[in-house]
């Protein structure tokens, strides 16, 4: 223990040292600034952006630096309290409510240019004052992944557009007795589950101001027990088989036959499991048959956006960089390097190309943009986001019947949202 | 005189020198974030480190929370798995291991092997040998049992794993004490015509009950602070998530994931009163058992 504490500070004494050398290299007007970000598949696509800028620029000079997703929120947020937040980093749709709402995050209204953007992507880069807290990075939507051979196999039709929930439940049946194989592996995730099937009914997680939850509404409801009760069926497994295998590894060691998968992990599954290329495309998500209102479509679609501290040293140039991020060149260098698709309008195609070397047909996510809906937040998301998911368990397992639930879940998102939204009496 | 007096002056301030960084370091990196700590359970969270003064709310919600009260008795499950067990088998690995068997050196670097391993890649490890679809265990049994997931079984596979790494590393210690036995006792022991078991619950067990009883105690604490293990082998989707949750779970997922820190906090202070209640219990009752005469 002792001698923990004497490496701990001898440590320290080490890092201060370091941390003053660090600040002594700054004067000849070179500008090094940090660029955080939580997903490695990217970083090669973000340090070619930050390379078009230093070329333009040969004073700025931007490091990415990559965090694991686990551990990106509490060092983000424990850099926000000791005011030491990176240059640049990115901002989710999770979170940045909480930062903007904070005064964490610098307005950057003055650098976006908002006619190339969907309104979809700037709610996604918005504080809870209408103000952009950050540029819009990308966009994505969610689509149904699909293995051709099995299909084949039980002499399904490959879905398409047209497919209705009853055909994914028919598919699903014939597959499993055909093959012996899972169908559509439904389990308990938000973006990449329940949330779908809830707009497509027609309801909403949240109420269109987003101060209080909506999962009593009957569109929510439909969804949500279409979902959950998908698990009760033979052809899909069960939340404790969920819970040791993600369905991404059940579907690439072919053990079922669909899953739902945002557009962002597709090229990293295409590279991950070489001997499963050509074997499986993508479709639009299937639509509700008879949704309480709308024409029963929809697909969840989030966005992230680069943001900077609201008291960066080096704010000009920091704003500079980031309305390059946000600019024509910066997106199209994104986009072509198959990160993510673009949230600047009319470059989905930089996106899609990347495809174009693998027998897949990616625009199912592209068209779906059409009729796409904002991933649900709230300024109390992170708060409700764990104890809701929780409550979604309990429902699987049976210890609370469905209504029971619903209605835990409608309470724990209003009591937290209350904190932050006053009644309106 | 005078002289001494300097003499013992200066020699104090720099003992006081000298022990300086580790007596700063403990009250930097320990001490008063405990306080703070205390401080914070009495507080309500806001986000971004900041904390508003509310009084004793934390500890009223806490004590209404039936997850909370799980979650305790899910960590005194876990104790009362693990310590007795794990002890045993340690003091069992430790006597075979001083007895005069070929090779020992080498079972002795076998069985603190899982010691050098990070607990994060034991984890990793166990949770694929209990994984109910490819794990080895249900290919060797041709069972289909849910070792992870039936909510009656995911304390007790997290208890199993803990067992087996903690053994090597008691059986070293408790090697150690038995290595300081002298073997005079056991020559006195043979001359008297005394068995093999006679000697060890009158000679062997008395002599290492000092080492005993420290390893009691780590074995106790670490396993009241269960974290790591349960957090890498249950993870949130999993259904028996609330079978498994120990304190410090809990406290995790409260304090880092919800970001309710104030809350997070009391947890934490519960624990250490428990803890503390429980080592006060064992050096009340080291008097009854442990033997400090040589």
């Amino acid at each position: 223990m002792k001698k923990l504490h004497r490496i701990a500070t001898g440590a320290i004494a080490a890092l201060m040292a370091a941390g003053l050398a660090g600040c002594a290299g700054a004067d000849d007007g070179t500008v090094n600034l940090t660029f955080q970000i939580w997903d490695v598949a990217q970083r090669d696509g973000m340090q070619a952006m930050c390379d078009a800028y230093t070329e333009q620029h040969p004073n700025v000079h931007i490091e990415v630096q990559v965090t694991s997703w686990d551990e990106y929120w509490t060092k983000l947020e424990a850099a926000a309290i000791s005011n030491q937040m990176p240059d640049i980093f990115w901002m989710h749709t999770n979170e940045i409510l909480k930062y903007a709402d904070y005064g964490k995050l610098a307005d950057c209204s003055d650098i976006v240019d908002t006619e190339h953007f969907s309104d979809i992507s700037l709610a996604n880069a918005s504080g809870s004052d209408g103000k952009l807290y950050g540029v819009p990075k990308d966009k994505d939507t969610v689509g149904l992944v699909y293995n051709k051979e099995m299909f084949d196999e039980a002499g399904v039709a490959y879905p398409d557009e047209t497919w209705t929930w009853d055909d994914l439940v028919d598919a699903s049946q014939k597959i499993y007795d055909a093959t012996g194989k899972y169908g559509y592996m439904a389990y308990g995730d938000d973006q990449l589950g329940y949330w779908n099937f809830v707009y497509q009914a027609g309801g909403s997680i949240l109420t269109e101001d987003k101060t209080r939850a909506n999962f009593t509404d009957p569109g929510t409801k439909m969804g949500m027990e279409f979902y959950i009760g998908l698990q009760s069926y033979d052809w899909c497994p069960d939340q404790t088989y969920f819970a040791e295998t993600a369905p991404g590894t059940a579907f690439f060691s072919e053990k079922g036959a669909m899953f739902f998968e945002g557009d962002w992990n597709i090229l990293t599954e295409l590279q991950n499991y070489p001997d499963m290329v050509g074997k499986w495309d993508v479709a639009a998500l299937p639509k509700c048959p008879n949704p309480v209102s709308g024409d029963g479509r929809a697909s969840i679609s989030n966005g992230l956006s680069y943001a900077t501290s609201a008291n960066n040293k080096h704010m000009d140039i920091v704003k500079d960089v980031l309305k390059f991020f946000g600019s024509e060149e910066g997106q199209r260098i994104q986009g072509e390097s198959g990160a993510a698709i673009p949230a600047y309008e009319g470059l989905e195609d930089t996106w899609v190309g990347v495809f174009d070397e693998y027998p897949i047909d990616v625009t199912p996510f592209i068209d779906m943009f059409d009729y796409c809906v904002q991933s649900v937040n709230n300024a109390a998301r992170p708060e409700w986001k764990t104890p809701v998911s929780d409550t979604l368990l309990k429902i699987y397992t049976g210890e609370l019947d469905l209504d029971t639930g619903l209605q835990t879940m409608q309470e724990i998102v209003d009591e937290a949202s209350a904190e932050y939204y006053e009644e309106d009496a | 005189m005078q002289k001494t007096s300097k003499l013992a002056r200066d020699g104090a301030m720099w003992g006081l020198i000298m022990v300086a960084p580790t007596i700063i370091g403990l009250l930097v990196l320990n001490i008063w974030p405990f306080i703070q700590a205390i401080y914070m359970s009495f507080s309500k969270s806001l986000p971004f480190g900041m904390f508003e003064f509310e009084g004793i709310d934390n500890y009223v919600e806490m004590f209404q929370n039936a997850e909370f009260w799980k979650a305790t008795w899910n960590t005194i499950l876990f104790c009362i798995l693990t310590v007795p067990v794990g002890i045993f088998l340690a003091l069992l690995v430790a006597v075979l291991l001083n007895s005069k068997i070929r090779g020992r050196t080498t079972f002795r670097a076998i069985f603190f092997l899982p010691m050098v391993v990070a607990p994060a890649a034991v984890a990793m490890v166990w949770k694929w040998i209990f994984n109910s679809q490819y794990g080895i265990i249900n290919s060797i049994l041709g069972s289909n049992i849910g070792w992870l997931t039936d909510s009656k079984l995911v304390l007790i596979t997290c208890a199993v794993v803990q067992v087996w790494s903690n053994i090597g590393y008691d059986a070293v210690l408790l090697l150690a004490g038995l290595q300081n036995v002298s073997a005079t006792l056991y020559e006195a022991a043979n001359l008297d015509g005394a068995s093999k078991v006679k000697q060890f619950f009158h000679i062997t067990l008395p002599m290492v009950s000092p080492t005993l009883f420290v390893v009691m105690i780590m074995r106790l604490m670490s396993s009241l602070k269960v974290f790591d293990l349960i957090y890498m082998m249950v993870d949130d989707a999993n259904p028996a998530l609330n079978d498994a949750q120990s304190l410090m779970s809990l406290f995790y997922r409260e304090s880092f994931i919800a970001g309710d820190k104030g809350y997070a906090s009391a947890i934490v202070v519960w624990t250490v009163l428990l803890i503390g209640i429980v080592t006060i219990f064992q050096f009340i009752g080291q008097k009854k058992w442990v033997n400090y005469e040589v």
